[in-house]
């Protein structure tokens, strides 16, 4: 449970720390890659707490989901198409999704252990 | 469990990685100079002369309203008239002489031409020259004799280029420029050497000769009325500094 939010912390270090920066006009690309890599992670924790997470689908959808919305974004570039819009939309509605089915689960967890509580 | 949690916990690395280089990249985006070392000395060196005649122009003005005001009454006249040589000499109705170059454009050597007609010195080349000469700080210009104004226009008429009326047909040619100064004078002789001018007057069978003048050159007054039908005059307001 500490480790993935310990794992982000380094990241973040890592991030910082070095002095690598990308062009602004792949500012973009990475901005929606984001977007997909915390709408698989968020996917993966939900799955996690509903028993069904699958590492090869997690790992999978991490990069196939990142190249996928910086594809998209390239080709609306290229088709003078807000193409990646559609990937923001996307990504955006399973974000919040994802979030408030964790967010019952938890609720669900939560209320269910107060009450085994107060049953002992 | 454990090996589904390295997994996770790769994952939100990359993602961390990736966030992190976004906020800096976000955070870093505010127009950044490119400028380097050179460009910068040379719009430095530009805008201290800008300021140094905006300086000039303002000392006059205020040197001008001094005058007005301590002799409104005795000697308007004279002002008025000083003013108005100024801006004759502004304008290039007067005299003017100072340090410059000589161009003279010529034929080229016979023996290269056989066979082909002489050169003529269209208001294409002309117009080029004028503006390469303008570009690298010119004061004033005649040509042939012919003092350059503002308005001058140089056009073809009936196959024969003419200067504000005055038609150009014979050979030599010859350009007269002043500057500001002795150094301007020998800037613009340099660059006047390796311009593409010369080859572009080659081109038309002629050759612009170049001399940096040992004395003071003289251009002749602008002799004709001034037509200024499509003129009118600027508000009152207008922000000063272009003179």
């Amino acid at each position: 449970m500490w480790l993935p939010i310990l794992g982000l912390f380094i990241g973040l270090f890592i991030g910082f720390m070095t002095d690598f920066q990308i062009p602004d006009e792949y500012a973009n690309y990475l901005s929606i890659a984001i977007l997909a890599a915390l709408d698989t992670l968020f996917g993966g924790i939900r799955a996690h707490l509903q028993d069904v997470y699958s590492e090869k689908i997690f790992v999978s959808g991490f990069f196939f989901n990142i190249m996928l919305a910086a594809g998209l974004a390239f080709l609306g570039v290229h088709l003078g198409v807000d193409l990646y819009l559609a990937a923001v939309f996307a990504f955006g509605v399973r974000l919040f999704q994802n979030i408030a089915v964790i967010r019952r689960i938890l609720l669900a967890r939560w209320t269910s252990k107060n009450e085994n509580l107060e049953k002992n | 469990m454990n090996k589904k949690q390295w997994g996770f916990t790769i994952i939100t690395v990359l993602i961390g990685v990736m966030l992190a280089i976004q906020f800096k990249t976000v955070k870093n985006t505010d127009v950044r100079d490119t400028r380097d070392t050179w460009q910068l000395r040379e719009d430095l060196q530009n805008e201290e002369a800008l300021r140094l005649e905006l300086l000039k122009e303002i000392r006059s003005q205020e040197e001008k309203i001094a005058q007005y005001e301590n002799n409104i009454a005795a000697n308007k006249e004279e002002i008025l008239r000083t003013t108005l040589d100024e801006l004759k000499t502004e304008v290039g109705l007067t005299e003017k002489s100072g340090p410059g170059l000589i161009l003279t454009i010529q034929p080229i050597a016979e023996e290269l031409t056989i066979g082909s007609q002489v050169g003529k010195v269209t208001p294409d080349l002309l117009k080029r020259l004028l503006n390469e000469l303008n570009r690298y700080g010119a004061k004033e210009v005649a040509i042939g004799g012919h003092r350059v104004i503002n308005s001058t226009v140089i056009r073809d008429i009936n196959n024969i280029t003419k200067i504000d009326g005055y038609s150009i047909q014979t050979l030599p040619l010859e350009l007269r420029v002043i500057v500001e100064n002795e150094h301007d004078a020998e800037q613009m002789y340099k660059r006047m050497q390796v311009s593409k001018s010369i080859e572009d007057f080659f081109i038309e069978n002629l050759t612009l000769d170049i001399e940096l003048a040992e004395n003071e050159i003289t251009v002749p007054a602008y002799n004709e009325p001034i037509h200024m039908t499509d003129m009118k005059e600027a508000g009152k307001k207008s922000e000063g500094g272009h003179s």
